[in-house]
């Protein structure tokens, strides 16, 4: 047993004074949680803890990249030479891809100088490992070993192969974290591509499903549409590919109809990612408060892309 | 004296937080215990140490930070955990292990049911049966983290 000396220091707790100390306690955090919830009031407490915090991340993560890196080094002679035939035709297809989109792409340039459109810019991107962190299930983030040292800044987006990701969060010197599009704050502006709605998709909380809402009674939506971002909010490029139409509700009496969708990127079960450096300019005036505002898109309100909607 | 005497319970938090944030394969991931509770609870019962509510909610503000949730999420719940742990202290020291694991065991709970009220206004998704596992770990695992906690203090304590 411990000596009296360590037992006395300790203040009670079934006193008025401890209970209002709980009170106390209690209520700085949840009137914090409030705070960080609305976005924006503690962006510049958590860029300077995150600073703070980033040694644990690496403490974590370094085991584990060595690991990775020694797997590397110890892997059998014979299936890296099958793996570099794999990776060589896998590349071998791309460039056809590629052959034939160079095709398409210098036919639509031409289109494009006919009609007197602002040109397609050229998207730079860094390609960044999943950190070995594991974060919080329900936070929708993970981490990725770039940082600010390698020019990740915040609000740039993130794809993987096979679509949008999210959008980097919180920038530390060699680590970000990234949110994903499946978290419920997070708000995409979308396009669905065969009819052409434009609307907002939303996190749901899980990691498999994306909620749209207000999209309009009679719009052409069906299942398997495939879902674009639209370029609206001028921070995601137009048409990257997000998700594709699972279900489309249309309950009478109510204004909207919705939509649920599922993701086409792989979300947390990456291990590279690319992160879009350039963040194209946008021929829309509200592009400059936007940049202002929290990682989130929330500025982009669906009435605003609604009105902005030809139809 | 003093200063050795806080030097072990910090580092041993600063171990929970980072085996909280450590890669697990999936299957097992949903198995991770509350391990900086866990810590906490121990030194709180032991010796005092980190018994203010204070540094429960610092040490909830460092967990926020570094498993992405809402600032507040994680000190919320460790100072209520903390509370608890102090109202009851005289009776919990004396319990028998598995007694005491029980008594964790609640105490784990008790900052579940915490937790999802807190998604549950987020209204980020509602958790699925795995997310009473973790008190459950807790619950085994406090006997053996408590005897390697022990250990450490007295080695340290000869040491001095």
């Amino acid at each position: 047993m411990n000596g009296a000396g360590a037992g006395n220091r300790i203040t009670p707790y079934d006193t008025v004074g401890g209970t209002a100390r709980l009170m106390f306690y209690a209520l700085l955090a949840i009137s914090l949680m409030a705070l960080d919830y609305r976005g924006q009031y503690l962006e510049r407490f958590r860029t300077l803890a995150g600073h703070l915090v980033e040694p644990l991340f690496w403490a974590v993560d370094l085991p584990w990249s060595g690991i990775e890196s020694t797997a590397d080094i110890w892997r059998d002679r014979a299936e890296s030479s099958r793996r570099i035939a794999e990776l060589e035709l896998d590349l071998l297809q791309a460039r056809a891809r590629l052959g034939l989109l160079a095709d398409l792409e210098s036919e639509n340039a031409q289109l494009r100088t006919v009609l007197e459109t602002a040109r397609r810019i050229e998207q730079e991107f860094i390609a960044a490992e999943l950190a070995g962190v594991d974060l919080d299930p329900f936070a929708h983030r993970i981490m990725v070993r770039r940082g600010r040292v390698d020019g990740i800044r915040q609000g740039m987006p993130v794809i993987d192969a096979r679509g949008v990701l999210g959008q980097v969060d919180q920038v530390m010197i060699g680590m970000s974290q990234i949110i994903l599009i499946s978290d419920p704050d997070h708000a995409l502006p979308v396009q669905i591509l065969p009819g052409g709605e434009r609307t907002i998709a939303y996190g749901s909380g899980s990691p498999d499903r994306l909620r749209l809402t207000d999209l309009p009674m009679n719009a052409g939506v069906n299942r398997g549409d495939l879902i674009v971002t639209s370029g609206i909010g001028g921070r995601f490029p137009a048409g990257l590919p997000v998700a594709r139409v699972e279900s489309v509700q249309r309950q009478a009496g109510q204004p909207f109809a919705t939509a649920r969708a599922t993701p086409l990127a792989a979300m947390a079960r990456n291990r590279l990612v690319l992160i879009l450096q350039a963040v194209p300019p946008v021929d829309e005036p509200p592009a400059t408060d936007d940049d202002s505002s929290g990682p989130v898109e929330d500025s982009v309100d669906p009435a605003a892309s609604a009105q902005d909607d030809p139809a | 004296m003093n200063r050795s005497a806080t030097l072990m319970p910090v580092l041993t938090v600063l171990a929970a937080v980072l085996l909280t944030i450590a890669p697990l394969p999936d299957p097992v991931a949903p198995w991770r215990p509350y391990w900086v509770a866990l810590v906490l609870i121990y030194w709180h019962l032991e010796t005092g140490n980190l018994h203010s509510l204070g540094s429960a909610f610092a040490i909830g503000i460092v967990l926020d930070l570094t498993t992405g949730t809402l600032l507040g999420q994680h000190a919320l719940g460790l100072v209520i955990i903390n509370f608890l742990v102090g109202r009851f202290r005289n009776r919990l020291r004396f319990f028998p292990p598995w007694q005491q694991a029980l008594a964790v065991g609640a105490l784990l709970v008790n900052d579940r049911i915490v937790q999802l009220w807190i998604i549950g206004l987020l209204e980020r998704g509602w958790p699925d049966w795995s997310w009473w596992l973790p008190p459950v770990t807790g619950m085994l695992l406090w006997p053996w983290l408590f005897l390697l906690l022990d250990a450490l203090r007295s080695r340290r304590r000869v040491a001095r």
